[in-house]
């Protein structure tokens, strides 16, 4: 046996013969693996873990299981670690939270000096005058708020994510949990069981009283929890997740869980049995914060899982069966046992006789008034009950005359259990408040959902497996799997359940004290609740935004069903009628990184990619793909573009193929303008909109002949061409049509510039002599011995040679070009060059120059507007919009100073005295270069429809500057005028 | 210290004064406002303290600020992309500045800059589009660089390591959050002190039209009879309408969003990533508040769901790298009206006496105090304020759609 | 998650899907200067539904298929799935 450490024991989590050192507050500490940070901590003797989020209060273990905040400390690079479920490790640098300067020196424990001035929502009715000193006051706020820190240099660790699929998913680990998956599996089922101990058994693990199993077998608690958790492990129906939270239900049992928080386990299950228990129910008095104040199973699970003396001297605060237990059980630990405050009048005649015989006082009808003691529990007042209490509301009051004051540094409360609903209602269970109970019960549950053991308010180890294998059973005949329990056990569990014990005592709170914490999380007392329900925040809902009751970390598990008494008390109404908050996932917070798994982030790189890259290419995001921006000097590439050749990567652009004899009609309807008379092998430019009336994109269609065609849409635009062409053809257009997105299946590349042809002749079979390719047409053939269709189209206004090449052939053609134009001068160009390029030229991109309110008219497409058409998408917008007719119109423009080139997005602007700053907008820059052809600063804006024609003046803002500019003819460049 | 404070400090057993009071529901009101949240009580308490109309009931199904008021991340700016949007946001920041002391009930408005994040070409130009609009109509807004972004957001990764690298950011110092329920709270106590009868757990069933009139408002606790009535809900104001017979050009869309476990404060400044679809601040609280686009198809059910959780942690930790271990603690969910232009439905409809302040998408919260005083000003005057004209039912039928819409997606 | 029953493909991850909208009639003769209001009413004016609604979705991940699905849009029950004149599944 190690120092401080129990005699090892079976029930033990922790091997005494494997000593790990980690580090706390700067201090080394020895701990056993299988130790928690909590309980190696507590054995050697420290009592303060961290302070509190309000008035920085000493904070240490309370519960033991995760759940509760009060053991919250940093661990590694960790913040808000709940140093109870975290498990030491060799060198763990384990820190305490919201302290300063020190955990034993802390100065801002002293505001609750000041608690009185403090009440509930303080906030709100301070600091708001003078104004001016709010954000200073604020600042001191929000330094104090909080609790944990990251750092810069937290890492990012490694995650991943984890489909699974169960035909029954069962939540729990415990009697009732293991019985329903036993059951289930027996029958065939493909069972998952979810746990989020390191270990199966629940809380049959960290007790020693006698149980009876199904066959009337009696045993230790811990021993039936080995026998059963042996059985699960070896049943091959059966997959076991430990140390996994279930943190949400979603629709459609769509369930999340954190798997040692480093996985996300997402499983599909087509039943699910809740056996995720119950949470002790603390008792409000004054100072129930203390250290050393704790829940009995806290208690317990020191004792029996960790081997740690929870105190040397106890007070047992007691109401059920089980503080009776804690008691012999701190006893039998050698702990002495300074008074057990026994809220009934009857506590079990055998375990009271059990104590008694133990040397231990049972005092009945008593109650703990107040802890005492500046960091940690030394003495508690205890009292006699009047005959009165607990009142209806749960409030306890204590006959004058009765107190008495008793030295200890433990007192464990056992009091009752709250059943763990959260993931019941998430699931789309109700529950009611049972005033006989003193608990929510299950009032309600949706198909395919069962709910066994404490969660469903069945607390008898017999009962709830018998409860467990019931919907086991059910769950396996639900999925074809048997015929679903007998009727004797159906019998049985109802029997059962009706006759069971109560566990749980309708008092919630002692009367008296003003530092009587309903919730630990905020430092929320019955007082703040009283107060909040008399300033008019009296539903659940209204008090829990006001005081923060339940908005903590521990998502208020352990306040809520106190929060609900003293609600109603302060209403002066029922329990059940004040009803509960909505509990949403997740049930346990989830690390970001867990919920992100890995960086799942998509690129998608051309075919000429690479090329790019080694050749110097500053890459640019457009949408998902990576194109070249440039090679180094955007202007250089217009100009030996202008003069000679260059070639561009085009692969990015949306691709269809579309089949059929209809393909005309198809695009009759799709576009604006017209395509019935477009002759095979001839191109045309396209422009579709919306049926608002709105370009929503552009590009053209090349009629290939025999019913082919191939169609382009901008970068990024395919997709949802394609889609809503598909649900047209599948929403009432008749036509004969084949459509297939191809924008990945091909490679593209423009030549361009006067050389064009003269290189692509050197390595095509396609005809380029004379007029044997004219602008606007397209060809099929072999470029670089590959299959190509070469279009000549011209977006930069010189002569461009489009070409496209299955995706596997790109970089061949795309080399085979570039080596055949090295002797013409040939230059890769990038984004950067063709938009200089298609402004100089007077070509709008959609989604820069247009926006979602951009109609044809306004972008001087009135031409291509065929409103003769009986109808195309749009038509009947464009119809009532040319009656109405427009305000604005895109121009072309040229600052007047050549070398100012406005920031695309400038503002056009008037003089206006009535104005913020004496300017009205009246228009906007939307393109906007320099052009090296031209040494001019050209671009596009948007303008008045009256007065904007060539040779208009207007006013642009650049960079707060009134710069004039003057509306010019497009093109701003011709090659062929040039 | 305040010295209600420093009163109650004084005498601890005597109970605070209540902030509202309840009444009996009267059989006719000259105002029927329906929604009990920041918009509803805004104007119930512009229409008292501006117009004097008293005599004004709020009608609020559930309890006060229920639905999207308390729902929302309460980010508040005016730097919106179209000269009738930045005009009356920034009537609605000037408003929320003096909100605490007018309704002397500290709202918490913290104006400690907001970001908008560009990380494409297309979305720098959109930055610099609405920095200049701004700076014509005098809002405090401007383009800043990767590094000055760095300077304000030291845990945000500016380096190229992310899928898209920060480019820049359109940076807009008035911005900031406000702490929603208070503005609710305050507004309540303001209208409840000058008459206004707030009525909670009381539910619209009907609205009784008659010759094309509003004549009266039937709900689960009777029958009012009134000339005026508001719709000033979310998530069900196509329902609301329908009783008059007025149907919206709305869909109504869940929004949800989430906030960690506190952390000391380490992020001062409002955070959106358009091309990240997300938004983060920093609550006094500690809490990381995130948000995201809403969901991805029409609903009123304000379930949370997993794949948006998994969603937003994974585009938040794009950028900020270091925030992997903080857990996300509260997730829930609100329902937003989408209108096709992206800007609300204000002012009158079809049926007389029957007045809409909807359609608010996901920016209703920014704009509370300025709706409800030029909703009042519309009800007590019965002219539409220029401000709201814009925003009129009407424009639908007429072509005149708002321009918001260039700032799509995630706009908080 | 929500689950989706392709006509085609059977229950799906509704992820696997674009949902388009509610279900409306796009008027023949919305051109006519007389129908301008049927016409707005039809672009943008929606019934919205608390309850059973008739709306378009896409098997984006899937087969490709558009469909229409009658949902409860609060409690997202699906009675049926069917292609645009086609037999209901359910």
């Amino acid at each position: 046996m190690s120092p401080g450490r129990l005699a090892v024991h079976p029930s033990h989590l922790i091997d005494q013969s494997r000593p790990v050192e980690f580090l706390f507050d700067g201090r080394t500490y020895k701990g056993f693996e299988g130790d928690t940070v909590a309980s190696a901590l507590w054995a050697a003797g420290v009592r303060m873990f961290s302070r509190s989020f309000k008035y920085h209060r000493p904070r240490a273990p309370f519960a033991m299981t995760g759940a509760d905040t009060n053991c919250m400390v940093r661990a590694g690079d960790e913040p808000n670690v709940r140093a109870c479920v975290k498990l030491v490790a060799p060198g763990l640098n384990v820190t305490p939270q919201n302290v300063w300067p020190s955990l034993n020196a802390d100065l801002m424990s002293l505001s609750s000096l000041a608690a009185r001035f403090m009440p509930a929502g303080f906030y709100y009715r301070t600091f708001m005058r003078p104004k001016f000193l709010w954000p200073w006051y604020e600042r001191v706020l929000r330094n104090a708020a909080g609790l944990g820190y990251v750092t810069l240099e937290t890492p990012s660790t490694y995650y991943d994510k984890e489909y699974g699929f169960a035909e029954l998913l069962v939540i729990g680990g415990g009697p009732s949990g293991m019985s329903a998956a036993l059951s289930a599996a027996g029958r065939g089922a493909r069972v998952v069981l979810l746990e989020e101990s390191p270990y199966l058994g629940g809380h049959l693990r960290h007790e020693r009283q006698t149980v009876e199993t199904a066959t009337g077998e009696r045993l230790p608690a811990y021993q039936l929890a080995a026998r059963l958790s042996d059985r699960v492990f070896a049943n091959r129906n059966i997959s076991v997740e430990l140390e996994t939270n279930a943190f949400g239900i979603y629709e459609d049992l769509w369930i999340g869980a954190a798997k040692r928080d480093t996985r996300l386990l997402k499983i599909r299950a087509q039943s699910l049995i809740l056996a995720n228990g119950a949470f002790e129910r603390p008792l409000v008095f004054e100072n129930n914060d203390l250290p050393g104040v704790m829940l009995g199973s806290a208690a317990w699970r020191l004792l029996h899982l960790y081997a740690t003396m929870p105190g040397r001297r106890a007070v047992v605060v007691s109401a059920n069966d089980d503080g009776l237990r804690v008691a012999i059980d701190l006893h039998a630990a050698g702990i002495e046992v300074a008074a057990v405050v026994e809220l009934r009048n009857d506590p079990d005649p055998t375990l009271a006789a059990a104590l008694r015989a133990r040397g231990i006082d049972v005092k009945v009808r008593s109650v703990v008034v107040k802890a005492h003691g500046r960091r940690r529990v030394e003495r508690v007042t205890i009292g006699q009950m009047t005959d009165e209490s607990p009142s209806l509301s749960g409030t306890v009051d204590v006959t004058p005359g009765t107190r008495e004051v008793v030295k200890c540094d433990l007192v464990t409360v056992s009091i009752g259990w709250t059943p763990a609903t959260g993931l019941l209602h998430q699931a789309g269970g109700q529950t009611a408040y049972d005033t006989t109970a003193a608990e929510s019960r299950v009032t309600q549950l949706p198909e395919r959902v069962r709910a066994a053991g404490r969660v469903s308010g069945t607390h008898d180890v017999t009962t709830a497996m018998a409860e467990g294998e019931m919907h086991g059973l059910d769950a396996a005949a639900e999925l074809g799997l048997g015929d679903g329990a007998s009727t004797e056990l159906r019998e049985k569990v109802a029997s059962l359940k009706a006759t069971q014990l109560i566990r749980n005592s309708s008092a919630v709170h002692v009367r008296g004290g003003k530092m009587a914490f309903v919730s630990f999380d905020e430092d929320v007392t019955v007082k703040d609740i009283n107060d909040s329900v008399a300033e008019g925040y009296s539903s659940m809902e209204l008090l829990k935004r006001y005081s923060t009751l339940s908005m903590g970390p521990s998502q208020g598990k352990y306040e809520s069903t106190n929060t609900m008494a003293l609600c109603s008390a302060a209403n002066d109404e029922p329990i059940a009628t004040t009803g509960s908050t909505t509990s949403r996932p997740p049930f346990h917070p989830v690390s970001l990184g867990v919920l992100a798994g890995r960086k799942m982030e998509p690129v998608k790189h051309t075919p000429m990619h690479d090329w790019h890259v080694e050749h110097g290419a500053r890459m640019m995001n457009v949408g998902l793909w990576k194109r070249p921006e440039h090679y180094g000097d955007p202007a250089e590439e217009v100009l030996t573009t202008r003069r000679g050749v260059g070639l561009i990567d085009v692969s990015t652009l949306g691709k269809l193929q579309v089949i059929g004899s209809d393909v005309p009609e198809l695009l009759e309807m799709l576009y604006i303008n017209r395509w019935r008379k477009l002759a095979p092998g001839r191109v045309r430019y396209g422009v579709m909109c919306t049926d608002e009336g709105m370009i929503s994109d552009d590009g053209i269609a090349a009629n290939l002949g025999a019913d082919r065609w191939y169609v382009t849409t901008t970068t990024g635009g395919a997709d949802g061409v394609y889609e809503n062409i598909e649900w047209n053809l599948q929403s009432g257009w008749t036509f004969d049509v084949h459509v297939a997105n191809v924008t990945d299946h091909y490679a593209a590349m423009n030549l361009t510039g006067p050389r064009a042809v003269d290189i692509l002749r050197e390595v095509t079979d396609i005809d380029l002599r004379g007029d044997a390719l004219p602008y606007m047409s397209v060809r099929e053939g072999h470029v670089a011995q590959v299959p190509a269709r070469v279009m000549r189209i011209g977006f930069t206004g010189e002569l461009g040679l489009e070409i496209h090449v299955a995706a596997g052939y790109g970089l061949h053609v795309w080399e085979t070009l570039m080596d055949a134009g090295r002797a013409h001068g040939i230059i890769a160009f990038g984004v950067e060059a063709q938009r200089i390029m298609r402004l100089e030229t007077g070509h709008f991109i959609v989604g820069q120059d247009t926006d979602a309110l951009t109609d044809p008219y306004m972008a001087n497409l009135e031409r291509a507007v065929r409103t003769d058409k009986p109808d195309f998408l749009g038509r009947p917008s464009l119809v009532h919009i040319e009656q109405r007719g427009i305000r604005s119109k895109l121009v072309g423009y040229r600052m007047l100073d050549a070398h100012v080139v406005p920031p695309e997005g400038s503002q056009i602007v008037v003089p206006d005295s009535t104005r913020p700053i004496g300017l009205e907008i009246i228009g906007r820059i939307t393109s906007a270069r320099y052009s090296p052809t031209l040494d001019a600063s050209i671009g596009l804006c948007w303008l008045p429809a009256d007065g904007c024609e060539p040779g208009a003046e207007f006013t642009a803002r650049v960079r707060g500057d009134l710069l004039p500019g003057r509306v010019v003819s497009l093109p701003h460049y011709d090659p062929k005028a040039g | 210290m305040s010295f209600t404070l420093l009163k109650r400090g004084l005498r601890p057993n005597r109970p605070p004064a209540p902030m509202w009071r309840e009444h009996p529901l009267q059989d006719h009101y000259d105002v029927v406002i329906i929604g009990g949240g920041a918009h509803g009580l805004a104007t119930a308490y512009y229409l008292a303290t501006v117009h004097g109309i008293t005599d004004v009931a709020v009608l609020e199904k559930r309890y006060i600020g229920s639905g999207a008021s308390g729902r929302n991340t309460a980010i508040l700016r005016s730097n919106y992309l179209t000269p009738e949007g930045i005009l009356f946001y920034d009537e609605s920041i000037k408003l929320y500045e003096n909100l605490a002391s007018e309704l002397d009930f500290n709202v918490m408005f913290s104006q400690r800059g907001h970001l908008t994040l560009a990380h494409t070409d297309s979305s720098m130009r959109t930055m610099q589009w609405r920095a200049e609009v701004n700076q014509i109509q005098n809002v405090d807004s401007r383009v800043i660089s990767p590094a000055e972004v760095k300077k304000l957001v030291p845990f945000i990764d500016t380096s190229d390591r992310p899928r898209y690298p920060i480019m820049g950011a359109l940076y807009h110092p008035p911005g900031g959050v406000i702490r929603h329920d208070a503005v609710v709270w305050g507004y309540a106590r303001a209208a409840d002190a000058k008459g206004v009868h707030i009525h909670q757990q009381t539910e619209v069933t009907g609205i009784d039209v008659e010759h094309n009139r509003v004549v009266a408002v039937q709900t689960n606790r009777g029958r009012i009879a009134t000339g005026t009535v508001l719709n000033a809900t979310a998530g069900w104001c196509s329902l609301i309408a329908a009783m008059a017979g007025v149907r919206l050009p709305v869909e109504t869309r869940p929004l949800q969003a989430c906030v960690t476990e506190p952390l000391k404060p380490f992020l001062d400044t409002v955070i959106v990533s358009g091309t990240f679809h997300f938004y983060l601040s920093q609550s006094d609280r500690g809490e990381l508040v995130m948000g995201a686009s809403v969901n991805p198809f029409a609903s009123y059910s304000t379930d949370a769901t997993l794949d948006f959780a998994e969603a937003l942690a994974g585009h938040v930790l794009e950028l900020f790298p270091s925030l992997a271990k903080v857990r996300l603690l509260r997730h829930w969910a609100g329902l937003c009206d989408m209108t096709p232009d992206f800007s609300p439905i204000m002012g009158t409809t079809p049926v007389d006496g029957f007045l809409v302040d909807v359609g608010w998408g996901t920016y209703g919260f920014k704009a509370a105090p300025v709706s409800g005083k030029r909703m009042a000003e519309l009800i007590a005057t019965n002219r539409t304020p220029e401000l709201i004209a814009p925003f009129a039912y009407d424009r639908f039928f007429t072509g005149q759609i708002v321009g918001e819409k260039g700032a799509a997606a995630v706009t908080n | 998650m929500m689950q989706l029953e392709c006509p085609n493909c059977g229950p799906r991850n509704v992820s696997e899907f674009r949902f388009r909208g509610e279900y409306v009639e796009r008027p023949h003769d919305g051109a006519d200067p007389a129908r301008r209001r049927a016409w707005a009413e039809y672009l943008y004016f929606r019934d919205n539904r608390a309850g059973v609604q008739k709306e378009w979705w896409y098997h984006q991940a899937g087969c490709g298929r558009w469909f229409l699905a009658e949902r409860h849009t609060k409690s997202h029950a699906v009675e049926n799935t069917r292609y645009w004149g086609g037999e209901a599944t359910s």
